[in-house]
C-alpha cells in the first residue's frame, strides 16, 4: 500500500516505536503507584518523554509536559480552562474541529479570521483587528491540516503577548517538522497529537502548560495527595487522572527520540519537497486544480486537489481500491473548507511523512491518470 | 544511618530533584514518602545522606526547586522537622 494519510496518522513509525510498546506491556505499571521496579520503570520512561519533550518544544520545566489522548484532548483543557460562555474567542478560518466543536459547546462568542489560502500577512492584518483586551483567548492552528499551508504564529503570539490575551496554539501538523517553542511563544498552550508528527502510536498526546492553574476535564487517582478531595494543584498530576497509556508513552518517547535524531527541520524539507513535487505533477493533470503556495513557500507536507467531475470521497474510494490511501471529505474541518471556498465539493488530500518516497507520487498521478481514462 | 527526605509536590518534581542532585554529583533516591510525613497523603521524597543536604538544598534554590518540606530520619526510625 502506498500510505498518503499522515496529516491523520503516520502509519510508518521507526521500529523503535512498536518495540517500546511491546517491553512496556510486559515490564510496566504505571508512575506514581510504589517504588517496585514495574511502577519505577514506568515512571522513569514517563520522566524522560517529558523531558525529552520538554527539550524539543523548549518548555521550562517537565512538569509542565502532560501527557494526553490525543491533540482533542489537550485541546479541550486549555479551552475549557481559558473560555466561559459567550467570552470571545478568536480562531483563525483555518481551524479543526477539535477546537471549534468544543467552542461551540461552551456557547463561546466565536470570530473566525477567514482571509485565502497562503495569504499570512493578510491573516495577520486582521487578526490585528480583531484581537482586542477583551478577548478570552486566541486559538490558531499552526499548519492547516487540509491545505497544508503555514500562519504566522510567531506574530500571532507576539500580538497576544502584547494585547495581554491568552494564546493557544494547535500544533497538530506542525510538531515534528516545525519549529514549536512555548517559551518562545509565551503560548498559554500548545496541544499536539503524539501519533502523526512525532511517530509515536494513537492514544498518545502532549500539552504543554504555559498557564499556571489550568481547570481539570477529568478528575480521579493521582497516586499523589490522595487525602484531598480535590485534584492536586501541581502539575502534571493535575491534568493526569488515572492510569497512565504507559505502552504509548514508551513508543511516544521512541517516535521523539527520533525526531530528535532526525532533525525536525530534516523531516520538513523532505515533506516540503515531496509537496511541491506533487503539486507539479498533479498540475499537468487535465482538469485537476490544486491548492499550492505559489513557489512551495510557506506549506507543509499536506496538499489539496479535486478532480474535475469527479467526486472527491469517490476519488479516495477508488485510488483507495487502487492501494492508495489518501483523505477526501472536509477532513474534520469544515471551517477551513468554507473559508478557501472548498466547503461544497471538499478536496482530496495527500501528506507526506519522513517514511513518504518520491515513486509513491508517481505512482498516484499515474492512477489518477488510469481513473480519468476509465471515466 | 541519619538521612533527609526532601519531601517533593509530586512524583514529577522528585524525578526533577534527584536528577537535579545527580548531576552535580550529590546521591539522590526517590522513595514513597512515610505515611507519617505524608501530609496530604501519597507522596515522594528525595533521600539524601546527611553530609550532602546543604549543598543539595543550594543547588536545589539555584534551580528554582525548593523542597516544600525536609525531614530528618533518626536512628531510631521516627521523622523529625527540620526548619529551612
Amino acid at each position: 500500500m502506498i500510505y498518503l494519510d499522515n496529516a491523520a496518522t503516520t502509519l510508518q513509525k521507526p521500529p523503535e516505536v512498536a518495540w517500546a510498546m511491546a517491553a512496556a506491556v510486559r515490564t510496566m505499571t504505571t508512575p506514581g503507584r510504589g517504588t517496585y521496579p514495574a511502577s519505577a520503570h514506568a515512571a522513569d520512561t514517563a520522566y524522560q518523554c517529558r523531558t525529552l519533550a520538554a527539550r524539543l518544544f523548549q518548555v521550562s520545566a517537565p512538569e509542565r509536559v502532560i501527557f494526553t489522548f490525543n491533540a482533542t484532548h489537550g485541546l479541550n483543557i486549555a479551552i475549557k480552562t481559558l473560555v466561559r460562555p459567550g467570552d470571545r474567542v478568536v480562531i483563525s478560518g483555518y481551524e479543526h474541529n477539535a477546537v471549534t466543536r468544543p467552542l461551540a459547546a461552551l456557547g463561546a462568542d466565536v470570530l473566525a479570521v477567514q482571509t485565502p489560502l497562503f495569504r499570512p500577512e493578510l491573516l495577520l492584518r486582521q487578526f490585528r483587528e480583531a484581537v482586542t483586551a477583551d478577548t478570552a483567548a486566541v486559538i490558531c492552528t499552526h499548519v492547516s491540516n487540509v491545505f497544508g499551508h503555514i500562519l504566522p504564529v510567531k506574530e500571532i503570539a507576539a500580538l497576544c503577548r502584547e494585547r495581554g490575551v491568552p494564546f493557544v496554539l494547535d500544533a497538530s501538523q506542525s510538531a515534528g517538522i516545525l519549529p514549536v517553542s512555548l517559551e518562545g511563544l509565551g503560548a498559554a498552550f500548545i496541544a499536539m497529537p503524539g501519533h502523526k508528527g512525532l511517530y509515536g502510536p494513537q492514544g498518545s498526546g502532549l500539552l504543554l502548560c504555559g498557564a499556571d492553574h489550568p481547570d481539570t476535564i477529568l478528575e480521579g487517582g493521582t497516586g499523589s495527595a490522595s487525602a484531598l478531595p480535590g485534584m492536586p494543584e501541581d502539575l502534571p498530576d493535575r491534568l493526569e487522572a488515572g492510569t497512565h497509556a504507559m505502552p504509548a508513552i514508551a513508543g511516544l518517547l521512541e517516535g521523539l527520540r527520533f525526531v530528535a535524531r532526525t532533525g525536525p527541520a530534516r523531516i520538513l524539507e523532505h515533506e516540503a519537497g515531496l509537496t511541491a513535487q506533487a503539486a507539479e505533477l498533479l498540475r499537468h493533470l487535465p482538469g485537476t486544480t490544486v491548492y499550492a503556495a505559489p513557489h512551495g513557500m510557506g506549506q507543509a507536507g499536506v496538499l489539496s486537489f479535486q478532480c474535475q467531475d469527479m467526486d472527491c470521497e469517490t476519488t479516495g474510494e477508488r485510488l483507495g481500491r487502487m492501494g492508495i490511501a489518501v483523505r477526501a471529505g472536509l477532513h474534520c474541518a469544515p471551517l477551513a473548507h468554507r473559508t478557501a471556498g472548498t466547503f461544497r465539493e471538499g478536496t482530496v488530500r495527500i501528506s507526506f511523512s519522513a517514511f513518504s518516497r518520491e515513486e509513491e507520487l508517481h505512482h498516484l498521478v499515474r492512477s489518477l491518470e488510469r481513473l480519468r481514462r476509465r471515466m | 544511618m541519619v538521612y533527609y527526605l526532601i519531601v517533593c509536590r509530586s512524583l514529577t518534581y522528585a524525578q526533577r530533584t534527584a536528577s537535579v542532585l545527580e548531576r552535580v554529583g550529590i546521591g539522590a533516591h526517590i522513595l514513597r514518602s512515610p505515611k507519617i510525613i505524608a501530609g496530604e497523603g501519597c507522596g515522594y521524597s528525595v533521600k539524601v545522606a546527611e553530609r550532602n543536604l546543604a549543598g543539595a538544598l543550594l543547588v536545589l534554590a539555584r534551580v528554582g526547586l525548593s523542597p516544600k518540606r525536609v525531614f530528618i530520619a533518626e536512628s531510631d526510625g521516627s521523622y523529625k522537622e527540620v526548619e529551612l
